[in-house]
């Protein structure tokens, strides 16, 4: 399953980009230092509410998809061989609540919006420029992996059968695709340097998005409130 | 990593991301064999041999950052410590010529994965429970089922998938490395010395 942005006007894809990344970093600290299991589940529902507020209801059944494995684990592990059904609660709640606020980051956050946002930062166009082309990367190698699985499949490879025909199978596969990936870092390299992609200067981002005071608020609010919330656990 | 970033090459620039496209393509081909392999770090592993420990650290970050958003399952990120590791281990490896001979990759393959299995099994453990989703909680609670603890459960079940999955990583990147062409070899500085051709 890929999740990916999508368009939308609630009140998470208008806030800035770091604001979001707050929210799920909070939520992150959050779901273990709240007294278990109660806390990280009421933390799971408020984030349930969130995102129907947000008009993200379409991301619980993804959310669901990937929490599902985990509860069943969790129940199965915990609860039926350990005989500890509140600790597979309390497992469950803290992957649950951190799996959906990840989703709620992911799809309400632009890849170039959020890379903009560091750029207009100060973070160095390395880092920036990293994230944002490994993420164009990773689709078209996927894809490029599959090509080569059909050529060779047409040659005459067989991926199935004993174990050693299928550990032979995996040279084939890999070798073309490394290499041929390889091959691509010269004239990759040769346009970055042509754009002035090697030089530790600062750009400047056409359109970066506006920080306004509700979000540097709302980031005050949730950090000092997640450190509270460390400190009386550590505190008690 | 801001340093690092910082006084980026061109060509590091344009090798990192391909590298870590690599990570995430060969899982899918990992799949399609039905082997119990990740190889989700062929491309880090590489970067170490190709130009060194820094960028192959860089790789190892972005890697899991973007598998982590690609996937949309937040757990991933917690594991970025075992792919640091994975990739510090390898500019060592790289750096003391493990790569020159085939027994000597397989030993720091079997060493890899005992690594990788004992720093991913606290996250396991701490963290998740012992459940992180994956084909490896399967066999997690068929040792939890045979009456082993869960600690033991998590840290065996790791380690069984790490210790092949690893020595298979380290033995395909010598694979790619003997096997560059010359003229591709020539372009990075430690192609031809990582298996002492140089």
């Amino acid at each position: 399953m890929i999740v990916e942005y999508q368009a939308g006007h609630g009140i998470l894809h208008r806030a800035h980009p770091f604001t979001n990344l707050t929210l799920v970093g909070s939520v992150a600290v959050l779901a273990f230092v709240l007294p278990a299991p109660g806390g990280p589940l009421v933390l799971g529902a408020a984030l349930v509410t969130l995102a129907i507020a947000a008009g993200l209801v379409r991301i619980l059944l993804p959310a669901a998809v990937v929490v599902a494995p985990f509860w069943g684990f969790l129940l199965l592990i915990h609860g039926l061989l350990g005989g500890e059904p509140l600790r597979a609660l309390t497992f469950g709640g803290r992957i649950g609540t951190m799996v959906l606020g990840f989703l709620m980051l992911l799809v309400t956050i632009h890849p170039a919006r959020l890379v903009d946002a560091l750029v207009a930062r100060r973070v160095p166009f390395a880092f920036a420029y990293l994230l944002s082309a490994t993420l164009q990367a990773v689709p078209r190698l996927r894809d490029r992996g599959r090509q080569i699985l059909e050529a060779q499949r047409c040659r005459g490879l067989r991926v199935r059968g004993s174990l050693f025909r299928r550990i032979g199978a995996i040279v084939p596969l890999t070798v073309p695709l490394v290499l041929g990936a390889l091959a691509e870092v010269d004239d990759r390299a040769m346009a970055l340097e042509s754009r002035g992609g090697g030089r530790a200067v600062r750009r400047t981002p056409l359109d970066p998005p506006v920080d306004t005071m509700a979000d540097r608020s709302a980031r005050w609010v949730m950090a000092v409130g997640t450190l509270v919330a460390v400190l009386l656990q550590v505190l008690k | 990593m801001t340093n690092l970033t910082m006084t980026m090459s061109p060509h590091l620039l344009a090798l990192i991301p391909l590298a870590v496209g690599i990570n995430l393509a060969l899982g899918q081909i990992a799949a399609v064999t039905h082997l119990p392999l990740f190889l989700d770090t062929v491309g880090t592993v590489l970067v170490a041999c190709l130009v060194g420990t820094w960028a192959a650290l860089a790789t190892g970050f972005f890697s899991q950052l973007v598998f982590t958003v690609v996937s949309g399952n937040f757990t991933w990120l917690w594991f970025l410590p075992v792919q640091l590791a994975v990739a510090a281990y390898a500019g060592l490896a790289a750096h003391v010529g493990v790569f020159r001979r085939p027994w000597l990759t397989l030993i720091a393959g079997l060493g890899l994965g005992l690594l990788a299995a004992s720093m991913s099994w606290p996250i396991s453990f701490f963290v998740f429970g012992g459940v992180t989703g994956g084909g490896a909680t399967v066999f997690v609670a068929l040792l939890r089922g045979m009456g082993l603890t869960l600690g033991w459960a998590v840290y065996l079940g790791g380690l069984v998938a790490d210790l092949l999955d690893k020595t298979v990583t380290l033995l395909l990147v010598r694979t790619i490395l003997v096997s560059a062409p010359a003229r591709m070899a020539a372009r990075f500085p430690g192609a031809r010395r990582t298996i002492g051709e140089a």
